[in-house]
């Protein structure tokens, strides 16, 4: 079967044919419901697992486990996130400000900044950062200790690999998302605070009341609920993928590199969907 | 209803298949307490696949296996994963989790998976450990350990929860003649004073023979003999007896790749 696939593959002219086309649509639609639907249900197990734990009346994994986790996806992407906040920042603040300048706006910046960065450019940015760096992390570890069998004898001792390995990883990103996405609010502001202090004359007292007075309760809490949502994201597709590992070293490569795109165009791709029926919904 | 079975492991008509490939095609087989079972087999035929079907890691398309009462196929992943506690699992390249130590390997499962203290956690691996001759080497990584090592560790921590049961996947594959020989009297030893039946999958003869109170050859998806040591040295299957023998002549390489390298 396998071998026929290759062969039809293989001739430019068949490629052509209406059918092998709405075929290959109709696969590839397929594969992604699949898709869909095992990393769905993968988290589904995931809290059975916990819960059935939980349950029982015991913890359902050891704070050292979460903290380990969270030190190293969370504290130790502070310096990225901020960095390049803050590079943004100063970007976007001289770019508008200059654009504005000419219409004597200049006083909006600091609200443009902060809205865009509270309500999107930080959850976003922060969220395709912590895909690259945590979500690779998350899927090339599974993934070895997948090849390794270390995945399946956890498995045989009768502890829940999914409770044990992926709960306090999730969790972990979960959390910390929100916290990373302030930080990154945060650097950028204060990025824009200096651009506008040295060019466009605005004092730094001053500055934070035009934040102030443009920032809405609800553009914050907005971009939390949002950093919640794409650090679940993030870590259920990274330990999908890297618990599905399959076939050696290069196994994982390719895992890895997936589960870095499948995490930034996810992240993207319901960022947009959000934003869309915010507006429609909540204007 | 089925008859819940006095044995320990019992596969009834088992039949499972990879894609294209059928792995086994009805084995049937039980085990009895205490006893050690030695599976033997070709490569790929399907040995390995037992032990994970008798683990509940791989479900079989037919047929049913029991561990002691408890029909292994039928049980939700909460009781499955209550009865593997009470199974041990040695894996061929021994599966520690590389990124904790040996001391925290061996108490993985005791921490995890019962109540006991710190102390009383301490002292279970330190006994464990002093088992297997691995008491000064707690504080290691597993990267630091040499194959045998490695090994006697995996089997301190398929011993930590006293299980009833120890699966061996090719204990002995990779390791030098000397040091095989050593595993082979640690497992003994080991069954023998804590009474745990086994069951040891390989195709190395000479450790089969030392170690199996039974023997069983795997052939083709079926078991195609299953007798005490010394009835298996006299058996007068053809197959059997070219397995024993490691003759190329025989009906083990009729019209198989492995064929065509020895033309």
């Amino acid at each position: 079967m396998a071998h026929q696939q290759s062969e039809g593959s293989s001739e430019p002219l068949l490629q052509a044919n209406p059918v092998l086309v709405v075929q290959g649509i109709g696969q590839a639609g397929r594969n992604l419901l699949a898709e869909v639907g095992g990393m769905f249900w993968f988290v589904v197990q995931t809290f059975q697992e916990t819960l059935d734990r939980i349950r029982e009346g015991r913890a359902p994994f050891r704070a050292s486990s979460f903290f380990r986790h969270t030190e190293r996806a969370g504290v130790e992407s502070v310096p990225l996130v901020g960095l390049v906040s803050f590079f943004l920042g100063l970007t976007m603040a001289l770019l508008t400000g200059y654009q504005l300048q000419r219409f004597g706006t200049e006083r909006l910046v600091p609200g443009l900044v902060a809205i865009a960065f509270t309500r999107e450019l930080g959850p976003l940015l922060t969220g395709i950062m912590l895909a690259a760096r945590v979500g690779a992390a998350f899927t090339a570890e599974l993934g070895t200790m997948k090849v390794s069998e270390e995945v399946e004898a956890i498995e045989a001792m009768g502890i829940g690999p999914l409770r044990f390995l992926v709960a306090p990883r999730t969790l972990a990103l979960f959390l910390l998302m929100p916290c990373l996405s302030t930080i990154s609010n945060i650097a950028a502001i204060f990025a824009t605070s200096l651009v506008c202090r040295a060019y466009f004359s605005i004092a730094f007292v001053y500055y934070l009341d035009l934040v102030q007075d443009a920032l809405l309760i609800r553009d914050i809490v907005t971009g939390v609920f949002k950093s919640f949502m794409f650090g679940l994201l993030i870590a259920a597709i990274a330990c999908y993928r890297g618990l599905n590992v399959k076939g050696g070293a290069a196994g994982v490569g390719t895992a890895t590199t997936s589960s870095v795109v499948t995490a930034i165009t996810t992240v993207i791709g319901v960022d947009t969907l959000y934003n869309v029926v915010y507006v429609i919904f909540f204007p | 209803m089925t008859t819940p079975p006095s044995h320990i492991v019992e596969l009834r008509d088992v039949h499972m298949q990879f894609e294209e490939k059928k792995v086994l095609d009805g084995v049937s087989l039980t085990v009895e307490p205490l006893q050690r079972l030695v599976i033997m087999g070709q490569s790929g035929s399907g040995k390995s696949t037992i032990l994970r079907l008798i683990l509940g890691i791989l479900r079989p398309d037919a047929g049913s296996i029991f561990f002691k009462q408890f029909e292994i196929t039928r049980l939700t992943p909460r009781k499955l994963r209550q009865i593997r506690r009470h199974i041990g699992m040695v894996y061929q390249y021994s599966a520690l989790l590389s990124s904790r130590n040996v001391r925290d390997n061996v108490a993985l499962p005791l921490e995890e998976l019962t109540d006991k203290s710190a102390e009383e956690i301490e002292h279970i691996v330190d006994e464990k450990l002093r088992l297997v001759g691995m008491d000064d080497a707690k504080s290691m990584m597993p990267s630091e350990l040499s194959g045998g090592m490695r090994k006697r560790v995996s089997l301190a921590r398929a011993l930590v929860m006293e299980p009833e049961l120890i699966l061996f996947d090719e204990p002995t594959a990779g390791l030098d003649p000397v040091i095989s020989s050593v595993i082979d009297e640690l497992i003994i030893n080991l069954t023998e004073k804590s009474k745990v039946t086994s069951i040891i999958v390989t195709h190395e003869m000479e450790s089969a023979f030392r170690m199996g109170t039974r023997m069983a050859m795997l052939y083709q998806g079926k078991i195609i003999e299953d007798a005490e040591p010394e009835q298996f040295k006299r058996s007068t299957n053809p197959v059997v007896r070219q397995f024993l023998s490691g003759s190329i002549e025989g009906p083990i390489l009729e019209g198989s790749q492995d064929a065509i390298a020895t033309k």
